[in-house]
């Protein structure tokens, strides 16, 4: 087994071990993708749907990895949709369909770390470094204010600010060398440097001793006293959580939730989701004609059954009742992401006609609205809710948007140092300087709203996170298409992945005071 | 906006800022401000804004200004952690206020005593008044009722929809009664509460009792 959450020691032991051969099977996650050739490698399953063409082939070479030779990957799909994503996946490999790449531009946040990298170093001069920033293609678009105001960031910790200001970071000498003298910063500062921000881990340790790896907290949290789980390959039962420790011992059971990484959620990609769309098309045409439609045979006829698979030129809504409230299903099969934007926004231009809360949940296929309230289809559509026109207004007013960007805030706050993520495996942070980037964000939505990376929060959320333009573009085909509303008995197989879905967000234009009346606090159980 | 509870015959008044007020003694209780938390954190080279710094003591002149109590009992986080610019600041504003300063020191008040004591703050332990025990931490003494901060609560709600909020809170139980904290700059620990506790959650500006239980 490998991936970046385990032991150090046994992640090099693995891949030498694969070297040697000594392994005949490792199960490994994106950890083994990029940077590490293993030339014994014969074949790659992908389990689970890759979301993406490019990665697909990236994980196919990994085996019989010599010019000239051809590689070999089988995909396992987890749930039955995944079928279909097989199949669209042999049709984009054939057709040689793979995704852009687009470059995040003017991200603050790096440029500050870049710049204290190098004071930390030998220092720098800003004459020098500015030329260098402007010719790299992500900041060739950086004005001469944007640069004083960074410049200013690591020195002074923002513009404004007191005589007798205590901020210290980036100090500046006569000379005009730009250079941090602190140890304690310097050494703060190394320990963080890195772009890639993971949820806060906890260690996973023996209760006897031994460090087994991390673990995101958020999985942690669910589990109670007890519970089992599965990592790193083995049945863990856990005893007790002390400060960022999990203590574990092994389990006497054969199975457990298994451990799940947050950063394991990629959206499907605009080229995978065209071709599913395509396939999709050709299920309802019950052509049937690739191994995998045929497989799902059963599945469809469920959902034709209790609804419809739609085909290329129709927009699927799904509406039906259970004891959670009323659920509005919508299926624009866009990916994770464009959906996430898309359920905010039509959530909001509800909210609009009447006071009304809904909970989100979305995945790959599509996306539902869950309200305490009867949602009528009919008003939606008689009110052109899916609009392309104000798009940008009316994503930034839905609440949404700022949960999102409070999100994108999380990394930007690690990746340009103004969280500390303390001492690699210890547990005791430093002294008095515990905080997140969730009070942080409030703080400066209060005091400073015109703060860089504040706004980049929201910049990257909008082009990245919410990808306006591949939104915009799904709306659009979906003004196009024909709507095919169906009001189900329950809930259908298309539906169900998404209604069972534990990551929601909430929107509501119901008074919070009002909202709280309907609510119930949650006692102790 | 503000609820009122009576506790052995006493009047409080919760308020939205998460303090109370105590209306037979005229004493307001106010709990974890966590002041020079901003500036220690911005002398560690973390930028956050300096300007939350001033709103915590911007907050406790309006509260005084609209409660005008002959006492003001702290109960401990005064201070985050060592001396800082802030402290100047908290000189001031004990000079400007009328009313008598107290703190209960809490596990983060490491400003020595004899500096709260030159400005004419008495700095206690713990304190016993008329059956009310003033803590940090929360205390259990047979036959008085407990005030006390340290936790930071917050509860979560659930709502039809899978909707969640969370909100601070005055959490209280039998015999115990929790503030929120009072800083800008401080989290929130969620708490569960039993059938028997009542919660006032403070929402928008007010104060909210959200608990079955209401006295």
């Amino acid at each position: 087994m490998h991936h970046g959450s385990i032991g150090k020691d046994t992640r090099l032991w693995v891949e030498q071990a694969i070297r040697n051969e000594s392994l005949l099977a490792v199960v490994a996650t994106s950890s083994l993708d990029l940077g590490v050739d293993f030339a014994p490698v014969e074949t790659v399953i992908q389990i689970g749907g890759p979301k993406g063409v490019a990665k697909f082939l990236q994980r196919a070479g990994r085996s019989n990895h010599r010019p000239g030779e051809p590689s070999v990957i089988y995909f396992l799909p987890t749930h039955a949709l995944e079928l279909l994503e097989a199949s669209a996946l042999k049709r984009a490999v054939k057709e040689e369909v793979v995704e852009d790449r687009m470059p995040y531009l003017l991200s603050f946040d790096v440029l500050i770390q870049y710049l204290v990298s190098l004071a930390v170093g030998n220092g720098f001069f800003p004459k020098d470094i500015f030329p260098e920033i402007k010719s790299t293609f992500c900041f060739q678009g950086i004005t001469e204010e944007q640069w004083n105001w960074c410049l200013n960031f690591i020195t002074l910790g923002s513009q404004s600010l007191k005589a007798y200001d205590e901020y210290k970071k980036v100090e500046v000498t006569p000379e005009g060398l730009f250079k941090v003298e602190s140890r304690q910063i310097a050494m703060m500062h190394r320990l963080s440097i890195g772009t890639i921000v993971s949820d806060s881990m906890m260690l996973v340790k023996y209760v006897t001793g031994g460090f087994i790896g991390t673990i995101e907290e958020w999985f942690i949290s669910k589990l109670k006293i007890g519970d089992s789980f599965v990592f790193a390959g083995r049945t863990l039962e856990l005893v007790r959580l002390r400060q960022m420790q999990a203590q574990v011992r092994k389990s006497t059971k054969k199975s457990g939730k298994v451990a799940s990484f947050l950063g394991g959620r990629l959206p499907l990609s605009s080229q995978m989701s065209k071709i599913l769309r395509e396939e999709m098309q050709s299920e309802a045409d019950h052509k049937r004609n690739t191994p995998e439609l045929k497989a799902l045979s059963d599945i469809f006829d469920r959902q034709e059954r209790e609804s419809i698979v739609p085909g290329e030129n129709e927009f699927l809504i799904e509406t039906f009742k259970t004891r959670d409230g009323y659920h509005s299903l919508f299926y624009p099969f866009e990916g994770r992401f464009v959906h996430e934007a898309m359920s905010s926004l039509l959530a909001y231009r509800i909210s609009l006609l009447s006071p009304i809360s809904f909970s989100l949940a979305y995945n790959d296929y599509g996306f539902e609205l869950l309200s305490d309230q009867f949602l009528d289809i009919q008003t939606v559509l008689d009110n052109n809710l899916f609009s392309a026109e104000y798009l940008y207004q009316d994503l930034q007013k839905s609440l949404n948007y700022t949960e999102l960007a409070r999100r994108k805030f999380r990394d930007i706050a690690v990746i340009s140092g103004m969280v500390f993520q303390g001492y690699p495996n210890k547990i005791i942070k430093t002294k008095h300087l515990q905080s997140n980037s969730q009070l942080l964000f409030d703080v400066f939505r209060d005091y400073e709203p015109d703060n860089l990376l504040y706004l980049q929060a929201y910049r990257e959320t909008f082009e990245h996170q919410l990808e306006e333009g591949r939104l915009r573009q799904a709306l659009e085909r979906i003004n196009s298409q024909k709507i095919i509303w169906k009001q189900c008995e329950k809930a259908t197989p298309f539906s169900f992945p998404i209604i069972t879905d534990g990551l929601r967000a909430k929107l509501s234009s119901e008074k919070l005071a009002d909202r709280i009346k309907k609510m119930t606090l949650l006692l102790e159980k | 906006m503000i609820q009122n509870i009576t506790i052995k015959n006493n009047e409080f008044k919760l308020h939205p800022s998460g303090a109370i007020f105590w209306e037979s003694k005229k004493m307001l209780l106010i709990a974890d401000v966590h002041l020079g938390k901003v500036s220690h954190f911005r002398k560690h080279g973390a930028p956050v804004p300096a300007n939350a710094a001033f709103q915590n003591l911007e907050k406790l002149t309006e509260i005084s200004n609209y409660f005008q109590p002959e006492t003001i009992c702290f109960l401990g986080d005064l201070f985050h952690s060592k001396l800082n610019e802030e402290w100047q600041d908290f000189e001031k504003w004990v000079e400007y206020t009328k009313a008598e300063v107290i703190l209960i020191s809490g596990n983060h008040d490491i400003i020595p005593k004899y500096l709260y004591e030159d400005l004419g703050v008495k700095v206690f332990d713990e304190l016993l008044l008329e059956g009310f025990h003033l803590t940090h931490h929360p205390s259990e003494i047979k036959g008085t009722f407990n005030f006390s901060g340290h936790i930071h609560p917050g509860v979560r709600m659930r709502g039809v929809g899978r909707q969640y909020l969370r909100f601070a809170c005055f959490y209280k139980s039998e015999n115990q009664l929790i503030l929120p904290a009072f800083g800008n700059f401080t989290g929130k620990h969620i708490l569960k509460p039993s059938e028997l506790d009542e919660v006032f959650a403070i929402v928008e500006g007010e104060v909210i009792c959200v608990s079955k239980k209401n006295s």
